[in-house]
């Protein structure tokens, strides 16, 4: 069907015309035959989320740039993080006691406006901010993107002098968001034994032996 | 008898009490009965277009090496639900610069000519809704009308890259009516009749009956029918129109919701309508093996449901397996260029298919059916299918032996996964 | 078989049809509108064919007149390069010629239809018409048929020697006869 690309030489037209007809039929055949093979083998993609051997955050690397995370209890309310932000994603507000202890207002990260560049954490000194692994952020209204970090009124503002250890990263939105980005996971299918005789039913196109011609 | 006037009399006789011959209302009762198995046509046309899209979608994923659909519903088998109500949801969008009657009007004439083709395919022994005379000449007519839709549709979107595509499709089409128009040609000259119920009769159940295997020419004329069948239907590797990575999605760019889905429902439809006509016309149709049609219409009562459907079931396995084919086709070969869709068609399938219409007519007066030579002629091209089936298992089987090593090593697991077992 | 009061509404419906379509056509204001319109008036004209029990003239007309002319009509609309002016491209012209014409036509048409039929005749029975118009046109009517065959060669010859004179010579060093003007 592909005509010729002309040659130098002219070729015999009529030779190059049932060359082509040829040419047709024999790379549609061969085209038709390996596609056929791969009726046979084995997919090479995994289905996500519930197929894979473990859900995929645990797959990526540590320096992943995810859903941004706060640990409250380190953050000194230095409003760095949220003057660093390009988008101004991130909205910070305190308020004083009269002892003179601060308190949170606000900690709010918009993740329908960041775009994961990193900055914030870079510029937190305190190891407050940071980015975990969750990426699956998808939730049924706009205003739910936005997470607020403040859980309880009264959280005082950490002291840069003693500050506790930094809760394991991740967590602190997983007990923030219930079943935020944990999806249910179902089993893989049973995988039959890696090289057993396969099943007659493929006929003729499956291969008879499968320890093939070693 | 034609099943629906079998119907017909039936009811009359036991509903009515009449005698079908002088009762004056008969027309009406066969005009209902016509009008109910359009219906069931039509619903045959919705239902079988669905799961096709779901099955090609699973098989293009075994091609390239991916899973496919297999969420909604057990494997994914009503995904096709789930779109027809996605598309049935959204917004109707009427381009504003659109020519707004010849926008709306054009997805249901492209619909209607699909459609009104199925009036004449010969489903079973006696199912046709309707056994014209002219059949196949008026199954290359009614296509025709799909023409008029796409152009329509070009047009009345008021974009230039609809406007590319109808214009694209109908060349194509026009064209390719040629070559499909000779090499049914070759099988109404063996039939001798132009009706789609008639080409059936003229062949038989066993293979070497079938117009295929009747003699070379035929052999090729087959497949030249069927390349000038995926062109006319807009399949890859002749999706000119529809060709996205140049003109985005041809003519349908600017329709969305249920008109959108109006043109999917074509594109199926006229899947099944080629394999359709080419397994009626070239491999025997619904011929039950042994079993002559007179025998079957002789037949009374529940053993005649019986024959029908067992015809209608052969059918539908001969036209489903090459509804495969072309499934197949799609995800094996790249698209061609304009220039190449039409030198395939003008120097290559024109020429070729009135070489086998010659050829059919040459042998048809040297070898008198039923002679010696026919005979032979018949079991050579047997073999030849038998071969041609053979040697493509052999080099499946070969491709996948090759890739197997290469794949144990790399991977340390087996190749196989059958093609029953759905991941 | 078919009543007679459901024969006369598919007529009228056929025949309204192809009236319609043609009404249409000649009073769109659109071209493309008009081009469109030619496909109710031939599938109309089509119906009356079925009405009259010719299936063979029937299917052709569907085949050749939509599948071929209306297409290529349409293509002709669609490849032309003003493409954008179509929307108002049926001016009125000449009301009072097209009158006279259009009286003078129907009146002719009219006398030798009443003169030839004279009122109603009776349909011909729905028999096959395809072989008797194969075995006519290869018998009694070969001469005409050949004839016509030639005709259309010679219109094949004329496109293809105007549409390639417009090739030119392949330029050196060029692709040989892809040469736009
Ligand atoms: S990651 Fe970038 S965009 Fe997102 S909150 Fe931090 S600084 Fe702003
Ligand atoms: S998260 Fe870090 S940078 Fe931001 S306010 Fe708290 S301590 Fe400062």
């Amino acid at each position: 069907m592909v005509p010729a690309v002309p040659p130098p030489v002219r070729p015999n037209p009529v030779r190059a015309y049932f060359g082509n007809i040829r040419r047709a039929v024999s790379s549609t055949f061969e085209g038709m035959t390996v596609t056929m093979s791969w009726l046979f083998r084995r997919p090479s993609t995994i289905q996500y989320p519930d197929r894979t051997e473990k859900p995929v955050r645990e797959m990526l690397p540590e320096t992943y740039r995810g859903l941004l995370e706060v640990d409250l209890s380190r953050c000194t309310a230095c409003l760095l993080c949220a003057k660093t932000c390009p988008l101004g994603c991130i909205s910070i507000e305190t308020c004083k006691h009269p002892d003179g202890a601060r308190e949170f207002q606000t900690f709010d990260i918009d993740n329908g406006l960041c775009m994961f560049c990193g900055l914030c954490a870079e510029a937190c000194n305190f190891d407050a901010l940071a980015h975990t692994r969750e990426f699956e952020a998808s939730v049924s209204s706009a205003e739910q993107l936005t997470v607020r970090f403040v859980d309880r009124p009264g959280r005082l503002v950490a002291k840069a002098k003693d500050l506790p250890p930094r809760r394991p990263r991740g967590s602190i939105l997983a007990a923030l968001i219930p079943g935020f980005g944990r999806r249910r996971r179902r089993a893989a299918p049973p995988e039959p034994p890696a090289s057993p005789a396969p099943a007659p039913a493929a006929g003729a196109e499956g291969p008879e032996n499968p320890e093939g011609t070693a | 008898m034609n099943i629906i006037q079998h119907v017909a009399n039936l009811l009359i006789r036991s509903v009515f009490h009449a005698d079908p011959a002088s009762w004056p209302w008969t027309w009406l009762v066969q005009a209902v009965v016509i009008g109910i198995a359009a219906f069931l046509a039509f619903a045959f046309v919705a239902i079988f277009a669905g799961p096709v899209s779901w099955i090609e979608r699973r098989i293009a994923g075994r091609i390239q090496s991916r899973i496919g659909p297999n969420r909604v519903g057990p494997q994914g088998v009503l995904q096709w639900l789930a779109d027809g109500v996605k598309c049935w949801l959204k917004e109707d969008l009427v381009p504003a610069a659109a020519d707004r009657p010849l926008f709306l009007a054009a997805p249901y004439l492209v619909f209607t000519g699909m459609f009104g083709a199925f009036v004449v395919l010969p489903f079973g022994a006696q199912v046709v809704a309707a056994d014209l005379n002219v059949g196949i000449l008026y199954l290359l007519a009614i296509t025709s009308l799909v023409v008029v839709g796409l152009l329509m549709a070009g047009w009345g979107s008021n974009s230039k890259w609809a406007l590319f595509g109808g214009v694209r499709s109908a060349a194509q089409l026009v064209s390719y009516e040629v070559p499909s128009a000779f090499s049914l040609l070759c099988v109404v000259l063996l039939a001798g009749t132009l009706s789609t119920q008639g080409i059936v009769a003229a062949q038989g159940g066993w293979p070497w009956d079938w117009f295929i295997f009747r003699n070379p020419f035929m052999f090729a004329a087959f497949f030249l029918y069927f390349t000038a069948a995926i062109a006319e239907g807009n399949r890859t590797p002749f999706d000119l129109p529809e060709a996205e990575s140049e003109i985005v999605a041809g003519y349908n760019i600017e329709y969305s919701g249920m008109r959108f889905l109006f043109f999917l429902f074509a594109e199926w439809a006229n899947i099944w309508i080629m394999a359709a006509i080419s397994a009626f016309a070239f491999l025997g149709g619904w011929q039950i093996p042994g079993i002559a049609p007179e025998q079957i219409a002789a037949t009374k009562g529940w053993e005649f449901v019986g024959w029908q459907a067992l015809s209608w079931t052969i059918f539908l396995v001969k036209a489903t397996f090459l509804v495969f084919v072309v499934i197949q086709i799609r995800w094996t070969l790249p698209r061609l260029r304009v220039d190449q869709l039409m030198i395939t068609c003008w120097k290559y399938l024109v020429p070729l298919s009135m070489l086998m219409v010659l050829g059919v007519l040459v042998l048809l007066a040297l070898v008198p059916e039923g002679g010696g030579a026919d005979t032979i002629l018949r079991g050579a091209m047997v073999g030849l299918g038998l071969a041609v089936v053979l040697v493509s298992a052999l080099r499946v089987r070969r491709t996948f032996r090759v890739d197997r090593e290469h794949y144990r090593e790399m991977e340390g697991r087996d190749l196989w996964y059958p093609p029953y077992r759905l991941p | 078989m078919i009543p007679e009061p459901v024969r006369a509404l598919l007529f009228y419906l056929c025949a309204g049809l192809a009236l319609a379509g043609g009404c249409w056509v000649a009073f769109a204001r659109n071209i493309v509108h008009s081009a469109f319109a030619l496909l109710a008036t031939f599938a109309g004209v089509a119906g009356l064919y079925a009405f009259l029990s010719a299936d063979f003239l029937a299917v052709v007309q569907l085949m050749i007149y939509v599948g071929g002319v209306l297409v290529l009509i349409l293509f002709a609309l669609m490849l032309t390069s003003r493409i954008e002016e179509a929307r108002v491209s049926n001016p009125t012209i000449g009301l009072v010629p097209g009158a006279v014409v259009l009286i003078a036509v129907s009146a002719l048409l009219v006398y030798a239809c009443v003169k030839e039929f004279g009122g109603t005749t009776d349909l011909p029975p729905g028999e096959p018409t395809t072989a008797g118009i194969g075995d006519a046109l290869l018998s009694r009517y070969v001469l005409p048929f050949e004839v016509i065959s030639v005709l259309l060669l010679a219109v094949l010859l004329g496109a293809v020697t105007i549409a390639g004179g417009r090739l030119r010579k392949p330029a050196p060093g060029g692709k040989p006869g892809k040469e736009r003007p």
